[in-house]
Protein backbone atom coordinates (compact mmCIF):
# COMPACT_ATOMS: atom_id res chain seq x y z
CA UNK A 1 0.00 0.00 0.00
CA UNK A 2 1.37 3.74 -0.89
CA UNK A 3 1.68 6.29 1.97
CA UNK A 4 -0.51 8.82 -0.05
CA UNK A 5 -3.09 5.66 0.33
CA UNK A 6 -2.29 4.88 3.62
CA UNK A 7 -2.55 8.66 4.95
CA UNK A 8 -5.93 9.01 3.43
CA UNK A 9 -7.10 5.86 5.27
CA UNK A 10 -5.66 6.92 8.07
CA UNK A 11 -7.98 10.57 8.11
CA UNK A 12 -10.92 8.29 7.45
CA UNK A 13 -10.15 6.24 10.51
CA UNK A 14 -9.64 9.31 12.32
CA UNK A 15 -12.95 11.21 10.92
CA UNK A 16 -10.98 13.66 9.57
CA UNK A 17 -12.71 12.98 6.14
CA UNK A 18 -15.81 11.28 4.95
CA UNK A 19 -15.73 8.17 3.11
CA UNK A 20 -17.42 10.18 0.12
CA UNK A 21 -14.10 12.67 0.49
CA UNK A 22 -11.53 9.65 0.84
CA UNK A 23 -13.15 8.24 -2.14
CA UNK A 24 -12.57 10.86 -4.06
CA UNK A 25 -9.20 11.44 -3.15
CA UNK A 26 -8.20 7.98 -3.71
CA UNK A 27 -10.12 8.37 -7.28
CA UNK A 28 -7.37 10.83 -7.80
CA UNK A 29 -4.69 9.11 -6.44
CA UNK A 30 -5.56 6.24 -8.60
CA UNK A 31 -5.72 8.87 -11.71
CA UNK A 32 -2.77 10.46 -11.02
CA UNK A 33 -0.34 7.38 -11.11
CA UNK A 34 -2.51 6.49 -14.10
CA UNK A 35 -1.49 9.55 -15.94
CA UNK A 36 2.26 8.84 -14.50
CA UNK A 37 2.67 5.73 -15.51
CA UNK A 38 1.07 6.62 -19.34
CA UNK A 39 4.38 8.08 -20.54
CA UNK A 40 6.59 5.01 -20.13
CA UNK A 41 4.52 2.35 -21.94
CA UNK A 42 3.64 2.32 -25.75
CA UNK A 43 0.51 4.53 -25.16
CA UNK A 44 1.32 7.20 -27.90
CA UNK A 45 -1.21 6.72 -30.93
CA UNK A 46 -0.73 8.70 -34.05
CA UNK A 47 2.51 10.61 -35.19
CA UNK A 48 4.60 11.59 -32.10
CA UNK A 49 6.49 14.40 -34.89
CA UNK A 50 4.47 17.16 -33.63
CA UNK A 51 5.05 16.33 -30.37
CA UNK A 52 9.07 15.86 -30.39
CA UNK A 53 8.87 19.06 -32.98
CA UNK A 54 6.82 20.98 -29.71
CA UNK A 55 9.96 20.17 -27.88
CA UNK A 56 12.54 23.32 -27.02
CA UNK A 57 15.89 22.64 -28.92
CA UNK A 58 18.03 25.21 -27.70
CA UNK A 59 18.33 27.11 -24.90
CA UNK A 60 18.72 31.00 -25.94
CA UNK A 61 21.24 33.08 -23.12
CA UNK A 62 21.34 36.83 -24.65
CA UNK A 63 23.02 39.38 -22.87
CA UNK A 64 22.32 43.14 -23.76
CA UNK A 65 24.87 45.43 -21.47
CA UNK A 66 24.35 49.12 -21.48
CA UNK A 67 27.79 49.76 -22.65
CA UNK A 68 27.31 48.25 -25.75
CA UNK A 69 28.45 44.77 -25.37
CA UNK A 70 26.20 42.10 -26.60
CA UNK A 71 26.13 38.15 -25.82
CA UNK A 72 24.11 35.58 -27.17
CA UNK A 73 24.84 32.04 -26.67
CA UNK A 74 22.26 28.99 -28.04
CA UNK A 75 23.28 25.72 -26.11
CA UNK A 76 21.68 22.48 -28.00
CA UNK A 77 19.12 21.34 -24.83
CA UNK A 78 20.65 17.95 -25.29
CA UNK A 79 23.80 19.52 -24.03
CA UNK A 80 22.36 20.97 -20.95
CA UNK A 81 20.72 17.60 -20.51
CA UNK A 82 23.98 15.76 -21.09
CA UNK A 83 25.63 17.81 -18.19
CA UNK A 84 23.32 17.16 -16.16
CA UNK A 85 23.16 13.82 -16.04
CA UNK A 86 26.88 14.34 -16.03
CA UNK A 87 26.54 15.44 -12.76
CA UNK A 88 25.00 12.37 -11.05
CA UNK A 89 28.42 10.53 -12.32
CA UNK A 90 31.10 13.09 -10.31
CA UNK A 91 33.07 10.97 -7.99
CA UNK A 92 31.69 12.75 -4.38
CA UNK A 93 34.66 14.54 -3.37
CA UNK A 94 34.45 16.82 -6.37
CA UNK A 95 30.79 17.41 -6.08
CA UNK A 96 31.15 18.48 -2.19
CA UNK A 97 33.47 20.52 -3.50
CA UNK A 98 31.20 22.25 -6.23
CA UNK A 99 28.45 22.16 -3.65
CA UNK A 100 30.47 24.04 -1.21
CA UNK A 101 32.05 26.65 -3.77
CA UNK A 102 28.43 26.96 -5.31
CA UNK A 103 27.28 27.64 -1.69
CA UNK A 104 29.74 30.26 -1.17
CA UNK A 105 28.35 32.08 -3.90
CA UNK A 106 24.74 32.31 -2.91
CA UNK A 107 23.82 29.03 -4.57
CA UNK A 108 22.65 26.31 -2.44
CA UNK A 109 22.00 23.38 -5.00
CA UNK A 110 22.70 19.94 -4.03
CA UNK A 111 23.64 17.91 -7.49
CA UNK A 112 23.99 14.50 -5.28
CA UNK A 113 20.26 14.82 -4.66
CA UNK A 114 19.63 14.86 -8.63
CA UNK A 115 18.34 11.76 -10.41
CA UNK A 116 17.48 10.74 -13.79
CA UNK A 117 14.16 11.40 -13.37
CA UNK A 118 14.01 15.25 -11.81
CA UNK A 119 16.63 16.01 -14.96
CA UNK A 120 14.17 15.14 -17.89
CA UNK A 121 11.48 16.94 -15.57
CA UNK A 122 13.71 20.11 -15.33
CA UNK A 123 14.15 19.82 -19.11
CA UNK A 124 10.54 19.14 -20.08
CA UNK A 125 10.29 22.55 -17.37
CA UNK A 126 12.45 24.70 -19.35
CA UNK A 127 9.83 25.11 -22.10
CA UNK A 128 7.69 27.07 -19.90
CA UNK A 129 10.60 29.20 -18.37
CA UNK A 130 11.88 32.60 -19.57
CA UNK A 131 14.00 34.81 -17.56
CA UNK A 132 14.11 38.40 -17.77
CA UNK A 133 16.34 40.61 -16.02
CA UNK A 134 16.74 44.27 -16.87
CA UNK A 135 19.01 45.89 -14.30
CA UNK A 136 18.89 49.38 -13.14
CA UNK A 137 21.96 49.98 -15.64
CA UNK A 138 20.14 49.08 -18.31
CA UNK A 139 21.97 45.96 -18.69
CA UNK A 140 19.21 43.45 -19.87
CA UNK A 141 19.81 39.56 -19.73
CA UNK A 142 16.86 37.39 -21.39
CA UNK A 143 17.11 33.37 -21.32
CA UNK A 144 14.48 31.08 -22.78
CA UNK A 145 14.27 28.00 -24.38
CA UNK A 146 13.18 27.42 -28.12
CA UNK B 1 24.53 10.47 -29.90
CA UNK B 2 26.26 13.17 -32.75
CA UNK B 3 29.88 12.37 -33.96
CA UNK B 4 32.28 14.58 -32.17
CA UNK B 5 32.14 18.00 -33.40
CA UNK B 6 34.04 18.59 -37.09
CA UNK B 7 34.69 22.22 -37.76
CA UNK B 8 34.42 25.45 -35.70
CA UNK B 9 33.13 28.29 -37.88
CA UNK B 10 34.72 31.35 -36.35
CA UNK B 11 34.23 34.98 -37.44
CA UNK B 12 35.53 37.84 -36.19
CA UNK B 13 34.61 40.97 -38.13
CA UNK B 14 35.72 44.79 -36.60
CA UNK B 15 34.90 48.51 -37.71
CA UNK B 16 38.31 49.24 -39.33
CA UNK B 17 39.38 45.68 -40.30
CA UNK B 18 37.70 43.44 -43.38
CA UNK B 19 35.94 40.53 -41.49
CA UNK B 20 38.02 36.92 -41.16
CA UNK B 21 35.85 34.30 -41.61
CA UNK B 22 37.75 30.52 -40.74
CA UNK B 23 36.33 27.09 -40.53
CA UNK B 24 38.76 25.22 -38.17
CA UNK B 25 39.07 21.83 -38.85
CA UNK B 26 38.45 20.07 -35.51
CA UNK B 27 38.44 16.85 -37.22
CA UNK B 28 41.86 17.34 -37.30
CA UNK B 29 42.39 16.97 -33.79
CA UNK B 30 40.23 13.20 -33.80
CA UNK B 31 43.41 11.31 -34.17
CA UNK B 32 44.95 12.45 -31.30
CA UNK B 33 41.89 12.36 -28.90
CA UNK B 34 41.17 9.26 -30.00
CA UNK B 35 44.42 7.85 -29.18
CA UNK B 36 44.55 9.88 -25.35
CA UNK B 37 40.49 8.47 -25.00
CA UNK B 38 42.05 4.96 -25.65
CA UNK B 39 44.76 5.57 -23.40
CA UNK B 40 42.17 7.61 -20.86
CA UNK B 41 39.29 4.07 -20.75
CA UNK B 42 42.31 2.14 -20.36
CA UNK B 43 43.37 4.20 -17.09
CA UNK B 44 39.48 4.64 -15.90
CA UNK B 45 39.02 0.64 -16.46
CA UNK B 46 42.01 -0.06 -14.08
CA UNK B 47 40.67 2.39 -11.56
CA UNK B 48 37.32 1.48 -11.45
CA UNK B 49 38.49 -2.01 -11.44
CA UNK B 50 40.87 -1.23 -8.31
CA UNK B 51 37.83 1.00 -6.39
CA UNK B 52 35.60 -1.98 -6.85
CA UNK B 53 38.37 -4.47 -5.58
CA UNK B 54 39.01 -2.14 -2.16
CA UNK B 55 35.30 -2.09 -1.88
CA UNK B 56 35.27 1.64 -2.75
CA UNK B 57 31.41 3.13 -3.11
CA UNK B 58 32.21 5.18 -6.37
CA UNK B 59 33.92 2.95 -9.16
CA UNK B 60 31.87 5.08 -11.89
CA UNK B 61 35.23 6.56 -13.52
CA UNK B 62 34.60 4.47 -16.82
CA UNK B 63 30.70 5.71 -17.30
CA UNK B 64 32.11 9.37 -16.65
CA UNK B 65 34.48 9.45 -19.31
CA UNK B 66 32.09 8.04 -21.74
CA UNK B 67 29.22 10.18 -20.50
CA UNK B 68 31.84 13.31 -20.90
CA UNK B 69 32.61 12.59 -24.63
CA UNK B 70 28.75 12.16 -25.54
CA UNK B 71 28.23 15.77 -23.81
CA UNK B 72 31.76 16.90 -26.09
CA UNK B 73 29.64 15.25 -28.76
CA UNK B 74 26.32 17.28 -27.82
CA UNK B 75 27.97 20.19 -28.46
CA UNK B 76 27.31 20.38 -32.14
CA UNK B 77 24.62 23.22 -33.12
CA UNK B 78 26.42 25.47 -30.23
CA UNK B 79 26.68 29.04 -31.41
CA UNK B 80 28.53 31.98 -29.33
CA UNK B 81 28.14 35.69 -30.30
CA UNK B 82 29.55 38.66 -28.97
CA UNK B 83 29.44 42.02 -30.56
CA UNK B 84 30.25 45.77 -29.27
CA UNK B 85 30.56 49.10 -30.75
CA UNK B 86 33.74 47.74 -32.56
CA UNK B 87 34.07 43.86 -32.98
CA UNK B 88 31.81 41.24 -33.60
CA UNK B 89 32.69 37.46 -33.12
CA UNK B 90 30.65 34.85 -33.72
CA UNK B 91 31.67 31.18 -33.18
CA UNK B 92 29.41 28.09 -34.18
CA UNK B 93 30.46 24.53 -33.33
CA UNK B 94 29.40 22.08 -36.47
Amino acid sequence: MSADRSRILDLLAGGKITAEEAERLLDALDARKGAAAEPSGSAIKGDPEPLIAALPKYLYVKVLAANGDNVDVKIPIVLVRSGLKLTSLIPPLAMDKINDTMSEHGMSVDFNNFKPEDIDELIGGLRDMEVNVDAKNGDTVRVYCA
Amino acid sequence: MNLPPMILDLTVASADRRPVHLWLPLFLLWPLALALGVLALALTIVADGVSLVLGRRYHHYTVLLVRSFEALCETRGMVIRFSNEKTAVDMTVQ
